[in-house]
């Protein structure tokens, strides 16, 4: 799943010079992840595997890190 | 010049033709055509030397920023000039003037230039001096770049660096995203983007200015928020809009106090074109050029009477616009309009079936301007504000930015169609909305 996320982010939405180089752990918002990227980002989940993320959910604790964000879906996808 | 290709030096490309019918419609209104501005204040005289070297370097590496805009055939062209423009300037103050004054007649009188298009510089660097105020300003013609890349050109002159903005030879931004698509679906996103448009033209917009009188020149008025001010706002955006909707809680605000400026204006709904850039965040490359797409958010009155109803329309409006993939339609539309002429192309543009305006005003966030500290050549920049010349109707460019946490609101507004007096009143309208918490 995170391998799908980096490479919609790092291909779509942000630039980073070495994207093997950010970890699971950094913080995409500082990265330059912006309100129209969160919103072409959550579309793509959506999407990708079939779930509808609630807006009231949409908060920097589930979008900040590659690894929030997969625990986000993983919530709405097993739930 | 003459009318062969050896002299071509790049095509424009579909979003610079784009901007070209919006230079276009504003010569036709009397005014300099797509100007655009972007100031920065410094706290000293620069080093104008390194100044001077970086932004010839930056003529080198990018010789389209001497190059003079030609029509040939249908299409237009950067060419090469016999004698190429000077890109940097140096106003002194003499007079005993105060330092506002000095800095906005300079750049009043820059902004309102008119040149033909085929001579006026594409971009040019001024350094205008006071005694005790010094401005760095930026001045180009839209079809040169957009906001992000006079954002990328002012990081090139911060740096010895230059090799990371390198030119690319790659395509355009805008037709990269073209080639995504197959020849059928580029036709059902432009009959998607034709049915947006159509669908937006079912009700008139609303203009709160008064047109009756002829057009005279831009004028601006720039106000920054204090940092706790900004927080306010940011927190209030996040609130009633969302982590994904900042630029919306600032067109709905916007749209209420316009409201609130003139309640009997006539039309059905405040309308507001804006664009959003194809590169990826933080990207230095490409750097010229302008590589965006446009939509429109759109509020009928009565919603926009209601802030509730309205952060919720406007935002589900734009969740809707991009599951539906309807930023991207407007591409092969932008496509298609660059093989038109100015004149046709400008018409569709900005009229909407009744031949009415669509725009209500024009809105611009840059976001946040992550230029480093101490990179600027020999002084710091202090604050920030851009400039941009509008068509008449809406008269009315609302433009945003984030520096330093703190927000800088620039209105740009034509005389006498709209004064100085109203726009004031217009940003204390705007502003009890921005920081108004309704609970």
């Amino acid at each position: 799943m995170k391998k799908k996320l980096r490479a919609f982010i790092f291909e779509e939405l942000v630039f980073v010079a070495d994207p093997k180089q950010f970890s699971d752990e950094q913080d995409l918002l500082e990265a330059g992840l912006d309100s129209m990227g969160i919103m072409r980002l959550i579309m793509f989940i959506e999407d990708e595997y079939g779930i509808t993320l609630p807006d009231t959910e949409i908060e920097p604790d589930n979008v900040q890190t590659f690894n929030r964000l997969e625990q986000w879906i993983l919530r709405h996808k097993n739930g | 010049m003459s009318d062969s290709k050896q002299d071509i030096l790049e095509a424009l490309n579909i979003a610079d033709s784009f901007t070209l019918a919006m230079d276009q419609e504003i010569r036709q209104d009397g005014l300099a055509g797509s100007l655009c501005g972007f100031a920065l204040e410094l706290n000293q005289t620069p080093d104008i030397k390194t100044l001077q070297q970086r932004i010839n370097k930056f003529g080198q590496q990018f010789p389209v920023a001497l190059a003079s805009l030609q029509q040939r055939g249908k299409r237009f062209y950067w060419c090469k000039r016999v004698t190429p423009p000077t890109l940097f300037f140096h106003h002194q103050s003499e007079a005993e003037q105060a330092e506002q004054s000095y800095q906005k007649e300079i750049i009043s009188h820059l902004i309102n230039d008119k040149q033909d298009r085929e001579e006026i510089a594409p971009i040019e660097f001024h350094l205008i001096s006071h005694s005790t105020q010094t401005t760095f300003f930026i001045r180009w013609i839209h079809p040169f770049c957009d906001a992000r890349g006079i954002e990328l050109i002012l990081k090139y002159l911060c740096t010895d660096n230059t090799s990371q903005f390198e030119k690319t030879t790659v395509k355009p931004l805008v037709n990269q995203q073209l080639d995504k698509y197959s020849w059928w679906k580029k036709i059902l996103l432009l009959i998607k983007g034709k049915r947006y448009i159509a669908n937006i033209d079912k009700l008139e917009s609303i203009q709160t200015f008064d047109m009756e009188q002829s057009p005279q020149k831009l004028n601006y008025a720039t106000y920054k928020l204090t940092a706790e001010q900004t927080d306010q706002v940011a927190k209030l955006a996040r609130k009633h809009v969302g982590l994904t909707g900042t630029s919306l809680y600032y067109i709905a605000c916007l749209m209420r106090a316009l409201d609130k400026l003139n309640p009997n204006s006539e039309g059905e709904a405040f309308c507001s074109p804006y664009a959003f850039n194809l590169r990826k965040q933080r990207a230095l490359t490409p750097v010229i050029a302008n590589h965006v797409c446009a939509l429109f958010s759109q509020a009928p009155r009565d919603i926009v009477k209601n802030r509730e109803q309205l952060f919720a329309h406007l935002k589900q409006q734009n969740k809707e616009v991009i599951k539906q993939q309807l930023d991207y339609a407007f591409l092969p539309l932008m496509w298609a309009g660059s093989w038109l002429s100015l004149e046709e192309y400008g018409k569709i543009l900005r009229l909407s079936s009744s031949e009415k305006e669509r725009s209500s005003f024009w809105f611009s966030d840059v976001g946040k301007l992550d230029i480093p500290e101490h990179s600027f050549p020999g002084a710091e920049i202090t604050s920030l504000f851009h400039l941009c010349q509008v068509t008449t109707p809406p008269a009315l460019a609302f433009l945003c930015c984030n520096y330093q946490k703190q927000l800088i609101l620039s209105y740009n507004f034509v005389e006498p169609l709209v004064t100085a007096e109203q726009i004031e009143t217009l940003h204390q309208l705007f502003i009890t909305e921005l920081l108004t918490d309704d609970d």
